[in-house]
């Protein structure tokens, strides 16, 4: 298998910059289009996807940094939640900033790239049958109509309300 | 294929994957191919793609989301998402579009990792704050995870298509990283089932966004599911599908969107962390076991062409 190295060398200050200076590109785009399709402030919007961005580079430096052999999601996701649990001091800060950046313009960022990155993968993807293509789409709709009826099940089952 | 897997698309790393001793570091994969471009390079430099994604954007937020009656009680959503991520491709496909080539694809793949973060932060954020309701729907989130096995439900029409041990590795799973490397690390890279899953990942790279999204549209009017059943659904253990899903949904539940992205934010992480043991040792080997009974009952001539055995 080609390309095939253990990575775990340390970051340099040099790959440290390159993160931040993409994430704050990212947070101007995402703060434009949330104001754009939300009107939220612009100021508040972007304390909060710095907030965002913050959290995401402790996340993936941390994930090169530490000995273990986890994904930076994890810690991107336990610092998340630790900080805006409910009690905790940093919570109504973080809170009231983040819940300025609409997630759907994140994701509406997030896609553009992602769109212009699986341009690669086009002639790959015509090469392959419309069989495949069949089970492609029957595979994702099986996983997530199983998903939402055993939770529709289980919530019903457990009495809790439709909301 | 070995170079379709090097290119692999955008990527989220493993969580505790076991590996074997001799066949170790597939979860590195991604990692090493993201810090190569982002670390060793200047992504920020290629000010033509950010611009140009902030020209997506733009049109995308102005147009806004569009809605299409088609019957009584059902419409579909066209979501701003779902315009940056076609016009992106548009963009990348487009002849007359000379600045946005290959190079930048790989940049744009590389960016998208570290923004995949800044997507979990945000989800993760929403789940701090509704923690207690969390805890609450304890059982429905984990149980929801093995309504994942699904997909193999899907194995008997693959063999009725012709497909052969295609379809172990097509069918045991939605078919992401994750579930590309476990493949590839139980059954070897040249293998059949190898082959199946990346073609499942190709496929579901190239259209599994849209399709999710109109999937999840055309569900809200049809099915009288919980609110919260469809967000914990949304979380199939894909970054850009788990978005392309919760945008519908948060636009058919208004006022409920914190506990919605709680618990797509959730069941996304669960999927991560869980959701790959349940593919390990109960989705593959169920996979094999049905393979091995209803194969020699339906299969048919195999098909796989030649171009794919590459």
């Amino acid at each position: 298998m080609p390309d095939l190295i253990d990575g775990s060398e340390n970051v340099s200050v040099h790959g440290i910059l390159n993160w931040i200076i993409l994430l704050v590109i990212f947070s101007i785009i995402t703060v434009i289009g949330n104001y754009i399709g939300y009107k939220h402030p612009m100021t508040d919007s972007l304390v909060g996807m710095g907030i965002l961005s913050l959290i995401t580079l402790v996340g993936v430096w941390l994930e090169r940094e530490l000995p273990f052999n986890v994904s930076s999601i994890l810690y991107i996701s336990i610092i998340g939640i630790v900080l805006a649990f409910p009690g905790m001091p940093t919570s109504k800060f973080v809170l009231h900033y983040v819940s300025k950046v609409e997630l759907l313009s994140i994701v509406t960022v997030f896609l553009a790239y992602v769109g212009i990155g699986m341009g690669k993968s086009w002639d790959e993807f015509k090469a392959l049958g419309w069989r495949a293509i069949v089970i492609t789409i029957l595979v994702i709709a099986a996983t997530y109509y199983g998903a939402a009826i055993v939770a529709h099940i289980v919530l019903v089952a457990t009495g809790v309300p439709a909301v | 294929m070995l170079t379709l897997y090097a290119d692999s698309n955008y990527v989220w790393g493993l969580i505790f994957i076991p590996t074997g001793d001799d066949e170790g570091h597939v979860e590195h994969i991604y990692r090493e191919k993201t810090d190569r471009r982002i670390l060793r390079k200047n992504p920020w430099r290629d000010y033509r793609l950010h611009l140009t994604v902030l020209g997506l954007v733009f049109i995308a937020e102005m147009i806004g989301t569009i809605t299409i009656p088609i019957a009584k009680n059902v419409a579909i959503t066209i979501m701003p998402l779902i315009y940056t991520i076609i016009l992106g491709l548009v963009f990348y496909l487009a002849k007359p579009i000379k600045w946005i080539q290959r190079k930048q694809a790989r940049i744009a793949e590389g960016a998208m990792m570290l923004f995949i973060g800044v997507l979990i932060a945000k989800l993760a954020v929403s789940s701090g704050q509704s923690i207690n309701l969390i805890f609450d729907m304890g059982p429905a989130l984990i149980l929801q995870e093995l309504g994942h096995l699904a997909t193999i439900l899907v194995l008997p029409i693959a063999l009725l298509l012709g497909f052969k041990k295609e379809s172990i590795g097509m069918t045991n799973s939605i078919g992401r990283e994750p579930n590309v490397a476990v493949v590839v690390d139980k059954y070897g890279f040249n293998s059949p089932q190898s082959r199946g899953v990346f073609a499942i990942f190709i496929i579901g790279t190239v259209i599994g966004t849209i399709f999710i999204s109109f999937l999840v549209t055309l569900s809200l009017s049809f099915l009288p599911l919980h609110p919260y059943a469809f967000a914990m659904a949304s979380g199939v253990g894909s970054a850009s599908m788990n978005a392309a899903a919760i945008g519908p949904t948060l636009a058919a539940f208004p006022g409920l969107e914190t506990s919605i992205e709680a618990f797509a934010g959730f069941s996304n992480l669960l999927s991560f962390c869980i959701g790959i043991y349940i593919v390990i040792f109960i989705a593959i080997p169920l996979t094999e076991k049905l393979y091995n009974w209803l194969e020699p009952k339906i299969g048919r001539d195999p098909i796989v062409q030649k171009k794919e055995d590459e």
